[in-house]
């Protein structure tokens, strides 16, 4: 080690070396001068003066890294006098660690990241489960979700946050979802997350201007205050400083920017990276409906909404943690449970690792993000194949120089050396070209994810451990396809080999070569066939998600939603409000008619409540509960969905009395084979009366999802329900977003500080709730395509070889009067036997691994026949497509030339 | 020319080293001289040499160069023995007996 340094010293002050060895040289000659009495004399003794010094040099050099540059040096040439060659080797290992590192970047940007806090492994999140949605829980929605929460009372927070043995620090935040915010008098929808008074000193992070929410700004009656993110400050402020202490309008309250926080904070959910900052006190102060006032937020035990974080004390482990919590949060539940039936089902606390913050990101994409890594791990494979392939080749081709260069005593282990470096040299290039293809592949992909979406906050970027991964990668991919060919090499007989001429076809151990050769290629058809299949699969299901009838017409509709609730209207304003608004639109030309809703359908918009049906007996075990969609009375006719029973919604049914439309699939849950039009039922709380009348029954649609059992739906009146924000629904008659600028203008026109958002098309709301099928068919059809290009250009390398070897033989056959077709079949022949042979052993592998995809597939199955089969006859179409050529130059081969070849 | 024997060859290192020791700081045209002088004239150091090895004891850490005004008042890089240097003498000595031992009973008279 410290010789190392030494030297690496040397590297670095050369000359002074240079001149100090001269120097002491020079002094010795001048005392032995005087002491001989001339100087010849002294010279002759002392010896070769420069071979003396370059000794001297060499004591100091590396013999390792010189021979290294010299390896390089003839890579580099080598790679120089075969140009083909060396393209086709790092194109397809450009692809093939690009494709590896874009995918890994995204999984490294998910899962592999740490919050950009101070110590993050110390974090833990607490959460809860049960085994239902437990009774004594308040304030969560519905069970689907399961029944696994990290959401806790308020009182439940300051009851844990008073143990401080095992966490030093905990605090506490809950999603603000998007506030109406008025900067320089421009009102837009941003995200926003409320904080306790310890988020940011438990997190450890420092303000990028002004200060941050403190436990001072956390309680009630505070000034209200609020931290800004980075780029929000970016984006609106400039990064002006003068920003802090200016009055914002949050929901039409004033707030004063207190601080601006660090740049790449973002929160604790990577996938949500709110804007504004707010006290959890000041929550209130935004309600939007009756169910949030702060009586309820903080002293309502039973009302569940805050989620926390905590920071392990040092030498506390995850599970003592969690037992001592546990424990406390029990006693905190079972003080909280008034009746027995409270009881049965408790949540039980526990911790999850924090360091990566919350794990919305991580759920949704990390399954297909491992599947797609296995794929491209595939691809490389068979790239390295290829590349092995293409070196056997040449190491028969270069038989001769390894025979000259180990009868002159080259070592074995010398040859095996600078051959590695060769492959290593060739990975490399293709790994510096691969990042290219890797940053034009992070594009993609996060273009195919994002799929239109305005907010899309999963950023994958060739960070350093990615490079990190790209160069071991390319370095080990060298050695792999290097290594075999090398020592191969290496293992010639050497008379023989010396005796070849340069034209004369190499023999004997050859065989052996192209033994390796076939197996190559045998086995790159059937990882090949692997990734077909998979993308017949995937596409498939697309088709299948596609062709789904949905139940209403999702064409030529543009959506998005205004939030008035935010800018101060109210009750019975608020809906005249969204009515005004509609009438506007109605007004536009190209539109055909406008519906109005509170949330869109298919957009994973959930909305469930009790449903009570007077003369019916509640079903035995289940709770009645029905989905619920707010609607004006255009909405059915404007989304095209019919009325099967009775009427539907109409203008004077907006006011009162009561009344719904239900869908089919809700009039035979509850009512079997009876008509439902004229019954009562009753929404919400069990105990009032059912007050509302079904006049109609609509056609039953797919709600929230294109996939999934599809719920029983009421659509009521809007006006008759506590509404916030509202979707509208434009029919057109061209290109809906088109109408955008037109409907943004009215909007501004209107001048109430109401912004627009969630501007998109009914299909392509569609589409997004599909984006990961849909990424997933597009990816993988892309690498399937380019798995089977690369296994087809081994192929062709290789039928092209074995044609050029037989020149001799098969001019022989020509001369004895074989016909051109007989020779083009002979060498068909021995492709479809590859094909076939790799074939087979893609398919028993396929039988074997396809059912990993089945959680990912929709309407077909792993083993489906018929996707089996159309990838069998592509592989079989292109692998034909691949030796035609040579077939049919092995059958242009002129008799007279093939004899004389030798 | 009159023909001197050289020095048997990998035992140079010794030599400088247990000169070294012997005399303290040295520079090379002093080490030399020593070595030629002791040796009763029997061993030639081949003067030249003696810097590659030099050298090569510097990167092994044996030996530590400082530069010094020598007697005829020039700068001339003095070596010194290194705790290193030190424990590689002992070793290299043993090393030495053994083989000498082994030649000694190889060609002594039965």
């Amino acid at each position: 080690m410290r010789e190392l340094l030494r030297k690496l010293r040397f590297l670095l002050r050369r000359d002074q070396f240079e001149k100090d060895l001269d120097d002491e040289m020079r002094h010795h000659l001048a005392l032995k001068a005087a002491a001989e009495g001339s100087a010849e004399q002294a010279n002759r003794h002392f010896g070769n003066i420069t071979l003396l010094k370059e000794e001297s040099r060499t004591m100091w050099t590396w013999t390792f890294v010189e021979q290294l540059a010299q390896d390089i040096r003839y890579a580099l040439r080598a790679m120089a006098v075969n140009p083909l060659f060396t393209t086709m080797a790092v194109l397809s290992l450009a692809l093939g660690i690009g494709a590896n590192t874009a995918i890994y970047s995204f999984l490294d940007a998910i899962l592999m990241r740490a919050l950009p806090v101070e110590r993050p492994q110390e974090l833990v999140i607490l959460k809860w489960r049960a085994k239902d949605m437990p009774a004594v829980v308040h304030g969560l929605n519905g069970s689907r979700s399961g029944a696994i929460s990290p959401n806790y009372p308020f009182a439940a927070y300051e009851t844990l946050r008073s143990n401080q043995n095992v966490l030093s620090t905990m605090f506490a935040y809950a999603s603000a979802w998007g506030l109406n915010i008025v900067v320089h008098e421009q009102a837009e929808v941003v995200q926003g997350l409320y904080v306790s008074g310890g988020f940011y000193s438990g997190l450890g992070v420092p303000p990028a201007a002004g200060r941050l929410i403190q436990d001072n700004d956390d309680r009630p009656g505070a000034t209200p205050v609020t931290v800004i993110s980075y780029n929000y400050w970016q984006r609106r402020f400039s990064s002006n400083a003068n920003a802090i202490g200016q009055s914002i309008l949050i929901n039409k309250v004033p707030f004063t920017i207190a601080g601006v926080s660090a740049p790449g904070f973002f929160g604790v959910d990577a996938s949500v990276a709110p804007n504004v900052f707010i006290p959890l006190h000041a929550a209130p102060l935004l309600a939007q409906s009756p169910g949030e006032d702060g009586q309820r937020m903080f002293f309502n035990h039973n009302f569940y909404w805050v989620e926390m974080m905590g920071r392990l004390r040092p030498g506390v482990s995850i599970q003592q943690a969690q037992t001592a919590l546990a424990a406390q949060f029990h006693s905190y539940v079972e003080s909280t449970a008034s009746t027995a039936k409270e009881k049965i089902d408790m949540p039980a606390l526990w911790l999850q690792e924090g360091a990566s913050g919350l794990d919305s990101l991580r759920e949704r994409y990390s399954q297909p993000l491992y599947l797609l890594m296995a794929m491209v791990a595939l691809i490389l494979t068979i790239a390295c194949m290829n590349i092995a392939n293409l070196l056997l080749a040449r190491s028969a081709a270069r038989r001769r120089e390894m025979a000259v260069r180990l009868s002159l005593g080259a070592g074995r282990l010398r040859i095996v050396r600078q051959l590695l470096t060769e492959s290593v040299v060739l990975s490399l290039l293709g790994g510096v070209l691969g990042l290219f293809v890797a940053f034009w592949g992070i594009q993609a992909i996060t273009w195919l994810l994002a799929n239109g979406r305005e907010n899309f906050t999963l950023h994958a970027n060739l960070s350093l451990p990615v490079l990190g991964f790209t160069l071991a990668l390319a370095i080990i991919t060298g050695i792999i396809f290097g290594l075999a060919p090398a020592i191969q090499s290496t293992k010639i007989d050497l008379t023989p080999a010396l005796k070849e001429t340069r034209a004369s076809a190499p023999r004997g151990r050859l065989r052996h070569a192209i033994g390796a050769n076939r197996f190559l290629i045998v086995a790159q058809i059937a990882l090949s066939l692997l990734l077909v299949i998979a993308a017949n699969l995937f596409v498939r299901t697309v088709s299948n998600l596609n062709k789904i009838d949905l139940g209403f017409n999702r064409e030529n509709i543009l959506i998005f939603s205004l939030n008035a609730r935010q800018a101060g209207y109210k009750d019975a304003a608020l809906g005249r409000f969204y009515a005004d608004m509609r009438d506007r639109f109605r007004t536009i030309p190209g539109v055909r008619s406008v519906g109005l809703s509170d949330f869109p359908l298919i957009a994973h918009y959930w909305s469930s409540q009790d449903v009570v049906i007077p003369g019916t007996q509640p079903r035995e075990g289940k709770r009645d509960q029905t989905c619920l969609l707010n609607v004006d009375e255009s909405f059915l006719s404007t989304m095209q969905i019919p009325i099967l029973l009775g009427r539907g919604i109409e203008e004077h049914d907006m006011a009162s009395p009561r009344v719904a439309v239900v869908t089919e699939k809700f009039a035979t849950t509850f009512f079997g084979k009876e008509n439902p039009v004229g019954r009562m039922i009753g929404i919400g709380n069990p105990k009032k009366p059912a007050d509302i009348e079904i006049i109609g029954v609509a056609k039953t649609t797919h709600y929230n999802a294109l996939t999934g059992e599809i719920p029983t739906v009421v659509y009521t009146p809007y006006t008759q329900n506590p509404i916030r924000q509202m979707f509208f629904e434009l029919r057109t008659a061209g290109d809906p977003l088109a109408l955008t600028k037109t409907v943004r203008q009215i909007v501004d026109q209107t001048g109430t500080g109401v912004p627009i958002t969630n501007i998109n098309t009914q299909a392509r709301q569609i589409d997004q709730t599909i984006t990961q099928e849909r990424t997933f068919a597009d990816l993988c059809t892309g690498f399937a395509a380019l798995a089977l290009l690369i296994a087809c250009v081994g192929l062709y390398g290789t039928m092209a070889y074995a044609v050029a070897q037989r020149t001799n033989e098969i001019g022989i056959r020509m001369a004895l009067g074989a016909e051109r077709r007989g020779i083009i079949w002979m060498v068909l022949r021995e492709v479809l036997a590859l094909v076939s042979a790799g074939l087979l052993i893609g398919l028993a592998a396929a039988w074997e691994t396809t059912h990993f995809l089945a959680p990912l597939l929709y309407g077909t199955k792993p083993n489906d026949p018929q996707a089996i089969s159309l990838a069998v006859a592509i592989l079989i179409a292109a692998a034909l497509a691949a030796g035609y050529t040579p077939a049919w130059r092995a059958s242009c081969i002129d008799p007279m030339t093939a004899l004389r070849h030798e | 020319m009159e023909q001197r024997p050289d020095i048997p060859p990998g035992t140079l290192c010794m030599l400088i080293l247990k000169t070294l020791a012997r005399l303290g700081p040295m520079h090379g045209y002093g080490i030399a001289q020593h070595i030629h002088q002791i040796s009763g004239d029997v061993l030639q150091v081949e003067e030249g040499s003696l810097y590659p090895a030099l050298q090569r004891m510097l990167i092994k850490g044996w030996v530590a160069g400082e530069w010094k005004q020598s007697e005829n008042n020039r700068r001339a890089r003095f070596y010194s023995l290194t705790p290193q240097g030190r424990k590689q003498l002992a070793s290299e000595i043993k090393e030495f007996e053994r083989v000498m031992a082994a030649i000694v009973r190889v060609i002594q008279p039965a």
